[in-house]
């Protein structure tokens, strides 16, 4: 167990965490160069595509040290973004070490210091390597310092590195071996494996990614997950280098997989902590917790045959991502579809990316809005996904929406329109500081809500791209919040209504309304389209009625001219739908789905 | 159904069809030729050079000609109505041939009524004469307006005056005389069409037909369309409140008529009745079996010369979508759609269609009195909106 070393590596997007796990996997020879490929722990197109990690690929290398023994080396990669924070407290859980990789050019980003925080509050001995030095706009006085003050690490002994050029790794490896601790733990002691990740494979069902903290599994043992308890025999267990190879067992304080026959990712949750069955643990590993998504959107095929298709890759997607929850939508507008739950807007963007790739649908994602909890009257706690799931205004007591606290790094001369967004979005100030005379820190706690609104558009359209953000869920907060009502010709019309702040709604519920009356031709009748909160109706529009019908001469007994001329008028009117009397085009819905232009 | 060539393929000798052409029909002639086309009018007509109304002429005596090869002998008219185009660009002369024509294949014995459509321009005693001493019984003036700067707006060939001598002049000749007129022009008000309006009726006319200026395609104006039109429905919703109280009765959407002065060849056009259409660009319908005649006078003349029909439409619609086109043309007139007679022709599918649809409609736009489903005048003026629904 002395030569175990468990190490994981955090970074800012684009600081080049995936190179450097390159050229730790070339330099330990664990992958020949020939089969190197760019990002090689990063297996979906997407990841490499977009430059960042979704899942995490563990890899075990043998390193023979300086002092002469040979060391193995788990390095566990993290995903890099603030939606799967869960998953990295998890990776983060399973190392005695991190990486903490930080770019010499770019300096301390907003991630950096929230992905360094949680590791520092896992106990986790830190080696800063400063990456990418060989670049001309390299600065790695003016970083060094940064990690010093901003982040508050002792820099003196931080590396100098290109992963690129392949400048420091050794001394990268060395730093492993000499400053990460061996893992701690007893092979003798009762069995607790915490699961740090769980995948679907086709053929052997649910492969879960493990860290043994005590005890030792292998093949044939029964095992117990602790937090979903259900019972299994292990079928295979082995190591990754970085495919997988079976082995006879895993012990204290190695990294391994453990195939059990588990049919259901939510059976192998990540936290959780597998023990035997016979004779189990005392307690859990700390730190489990179920996750719950926060952003919603609906998703419907463009192509209404496709929606038995859908259903089929969402549920395959499950398998795989045990955070993704959805549940049956019908739409006005879009017709049969499903609202999911995501942790976050990138999970919701990877999500709908790998429907449309992987398994080739066209969809259309709606804008996307957060749960909200809702106290009732009678004092229980209900939670709404969308705004028809909200009761009656009498019945509730309360209603609380998620909040983030937002970290913005940014140029100096962009804070005043900085904070100015945040204010607008319904931000309260936590603290401003000087990271250096040109830089600075921003801290908002946010509505969740007005952040998914295109907030991280706008505010890199403000700094002109110079701004990097990072966040994370601070939970449910009252909120002033009421749900209007829109209603056309006195029927209320679900796809219409939304939910925002007091203070806002009757400016939102005047441009919607606003949107609705150009939107909805004229009809028979006037058509009064009024926004209600409850029932106090807060604005109001109306459609005059039709007036256009053209009187037209009967040309020499041609009647057909007629009837070809209406079912010209009545093709366009086809695709409307009708509320009540009211015929309103799918435009009108379609408008609506999409989020809000305003100002 | 539209056929490259000018053969019939479809025309149906069947029981039903010789059976339509044994009995009393309405008949139609049209006769192409206008002094000049105006700018928005989409009816077929060309300006004659000389000799091209005779040749024409012998046409039109050889269509009857092939018609009548059909029914084994004379065609039973009990409606004539000769449109164009602008019959009264024929000379009295060539009036004096067209009745010979239709001397020669039609029997009009059954006659209820036989209209022509004249202009004031080129309207002259000599036809009116001529027509008083033939069968005609009702005279259909294209007056459009009585004001001058809407009639040269409107490009028309004629100024006021010269439509009220001719109005008078036909009143006066004993003709059940008609008055199409139009409205929507850019400046027009309440104040100018009522103006018209009862400037007409001072003539004592029986009947006016009222059109909104459509933009058609392939139409002048439908290509680059004039600015500033004013918007129809006020004038004709003040048609609907002015007629009645001068005794006319609006007995269809277009159209206003002192009791029983209807034009009876076009409600039999709304009814289903069966008509022949005759010359380029007519229709024709048989019980069921509708078709166009070729809108092009050489393509016409082309199928004639060689013994064949020029029709280039035809179709025969499935009951369910004949029982919906019957309901609309019917809903065009006061009449309307009676329940029984629906039932009877269409059958009982077919009229519990109508009515879930019927009942869709709003309230004040229609009525139903005595079995008899039809659109008030309300209904009328959002007609459109409401025929969409039986589609």
């Amino acid at each position: 167990m002395n030569n175990i070393r468990n190490f994981c590596i955090i970074a800012h997007v684009d600081h080049g965490k995936s190179t450097l796990a390159d050229r730790l996997l070339e330099h330990t020879n664990t992958i020949e160069s020939r089969k190197m490929r760019q990002q090689f722990l990063d297996t979906m197109d997407l990841e490499r595509e977009r430059g960042i990690t979704i899942k995490l690929v563990p890899v075990r290398m043998k390193y023979k040290a300086k002092d002469g023994n040979e060391y193995v080396l788990n390095l566990i990669d993290t995903p890099g973004h603030v939606d799967f924070s869960y998953e990295v407290s998890r990776s983060l859980a399973a190392c005695e070490g991190a990486l903490l990789v930080v770019d010499a050019a770019q300096g301390v980003e907003a991630q950096t210091l929230a992905n360094a925080y949680l590791a520092v509050e896992q106990g986790l001995e830190i080696i800063p390597v400063i990456n990418k030095i060989d670049l001309p706009g390299a600065r790695p006085e003016e970083v060094l310092r940064q990690i010093e003050e901003v982040i508050g690490l002792d820099s003196s002994q931080a590396i100098l590195a290109s992963a690129k050029e392949g400048i420091g790794i050794i001394e990268v490896l060395e730093a492993i071996v000499n400053r990460i601790p061996p893992p701690s733990g007893d092979p003798n002691a009762k069995l607790q494996a915490l699961i740090f990740d769980s995948v679907y494979d086709n053929y052997r069902g649910v492969i879960s990614y493990v860290r043994l903290v005590n005890g030792r599994i292998k093949k044939g043992q029964l095992i117990l997950f602790m937090a979903t308890e259900r019972e299994y025999e292990v079928e295979e267990v082995g190591f990754f280098t970085p495919s997988m190879s079976a082995a006879n067992e895993l012990k204290a304080g190695e990294v391994g997989y453990v195939i059990a026959n588990v049919k259901a990712i939510w059976e192998a949750r990540a936290g959780d902590t597998i023990t035997d069955a016979i004779s189990p643990a005392d307690k859990p590993l700390p730190g489990y917790k179920r996750i719950k998504p926060v952003v919603f959107c609906g998703l419907f095929p463009i192509d209404r045959d496709d929606f038995p298709h859908l259903r089929e890759a969402i549920e395959k997607l499950q398998l795989n991502d045990s955070s993704l929850v959805f549940e049956p939508e019908t739409s006005e507008a879009l017709g049969f579809g499903f609202r999911c739950g995501f942790l976050g807007l990138l999970h919701m963007d990877i999500t709908v990316e790998r429907l449309r790739r992987e398994f080739e649908i066209d969809l259309v994602a709606t804008a996307p809005n957060v749960a909200y909890e809702i106290v009732l009257s009678n004092g229980s706690v209900i939670e709404a996904h969308k705004p028809s799931d909200f009761p009656d205004p009498g019945k509730i007591e309360e209603i609380r929406e998620p909040y983030i606290r937002l970290t913005i790094f940014l140029p100096a001369d962009y804070v005043g329109k900085a904070m100015k967004l945040c204010q607008d979005r319904r931000g309260e100030y936590v603290s401003l500081d000087y990271i250096t005379t040109e830089r600075v820190r921003l801290v908002y706690d946010l509505p969740l809500a007005e952040f998914i609104v295109d907030f991280h558009d706008r505010l890199k359209s403000l700094t002109r791209g110079y701004a990097s953000i990072d966040y994370e869920h601070v939970g449910y907060r009252k909120s002033d919040l009421v749900k209007v009502d829109v209603l056309i010709h006195g029927e209320p019309v679900d796809a219409f209504s939304f939910i925002c702040h007091k203070d806002d709604a009757y400016k939102r519920a005047l441009s919607v309304i606003k949107k609705l009356k150009e939107l909805i031709p004229r009809q028979l009748f006037e058509v009064a389209i009024q926004a209600s909160i409850g029932s106090r109706v807060i604005a109001r529009e109306n459609v005059k009625p039709l007036r256009k019908n053209v009187i037209a001469k009967c040309y020499g007994g041609d009647v057909t001219r007629k009837r070809k001329l209406l079912e010209k008028q009545k093709e366009g009117k086809e695709k409307m739908k009708m509320i009540g009397k009211v015929q309103v085009p799918q435009e009108a819905f379609l408008a609506f789905l999409k989020a809000d232009e305003e100002g | 159904m539209r056929k490259d060539n000018l053969n019939y393929s479809v025309m149906p000798l069947s029981e039903s069809f010789s059976w339509a052409l044994s009995c009393p029909v309405s008949l139609y002639v049209h006769i192409p030729f206008c002094v000049q086309k105006c700018p928005y009018c989409a009816f077929y007509s060309v300006v004659p050079k000389t000799g091209d109304i005779e040749s024409y002429l012998n046409l039109l005596d050889n269509e009857l000609k092939m018609w009548t090869s059909l029914t084994g002998g004379k065609i039973h008219a009990q409606t004539l109505y000769v449109g164009g185009g602008t019959p009264t660009v024929l000379s009295s002369k060539h009036w004096e041939q067209l009745i010979l024509t239709l001397e020669r294949y039609v029997n009009f014995l059954p006659l209820l009524e036989a209209s022509v459509e004249a202009n004031p321009g080129t309207l002259s005693l000599g036809h009116i004469k001529l027509w008083r001493s033939w069968r005609i019984t009702r005279a259909s003036l294209g007056v459009q307006s009585l004001d001058d700067a809407e009639l040269s707006w409107l490009k028309r060939p004629h100024g006021a005056y010269e439509a009220a001598d001719a109005i008078a002049a036909l009143v006066a000749s004993g003709l059940d005389t008609s008055v199409d007129l139009m409205f929507g022009f850019p400046g027009q008000t309440i104040r100018s069409w009522h103006r018209t309006i009862k400037d007409c009726l001072k003539f004592g006319i029986r009947h006016l037909s009222i059109y909104e200026l459509t933009l058609e395609e392939n139409t002048p104006w439908g290509e680059n369309p004039p600015e500033g039109l004013t918007e129809g429905y006020p004038l004709y919703r003040f048609a609907q409140w002015y007629l009645p109280k001068r005794g006319f009765i609006q007995y269809e959407i277009a159209s206003f008529s002192l009791p029983r002065h209807w034009c009876r060849h076009n409600i039999a056009y709304w009814q289903g009745g069966n008509f022949l259409g005759i010359g380029p660009s007519a229709w024709g319908y048989l019980n069921g079996y509708r078709y166009g005649n070729a809108s092009d006078i050489k393509l016409y003349a082309d199928s004639i010369s060689r013994g064949e029909f020029p029709i280039v439409y035809e179709e025969i619609l499935p009951n369910e979508k004949a029982a919906a086109e019957s309901a609309m043309l019917a809903l065009r007139t006061m009449w309307g759609v009676s329940a029984r007679a629906f039932r009877r022709k269409w059958g009982w599918q077919a009229y519990k269609k109508f009515l879930q649809v019927w009942h869709l409609l709003p309230e004040d736009c229609k009525k139903t009195i005595q079995g008899k489903h039809a659109f008030s005048a309300k209904g009328f003026r959002v007609a459109n909106s409401l025929w969409e629904q039986f589609l």
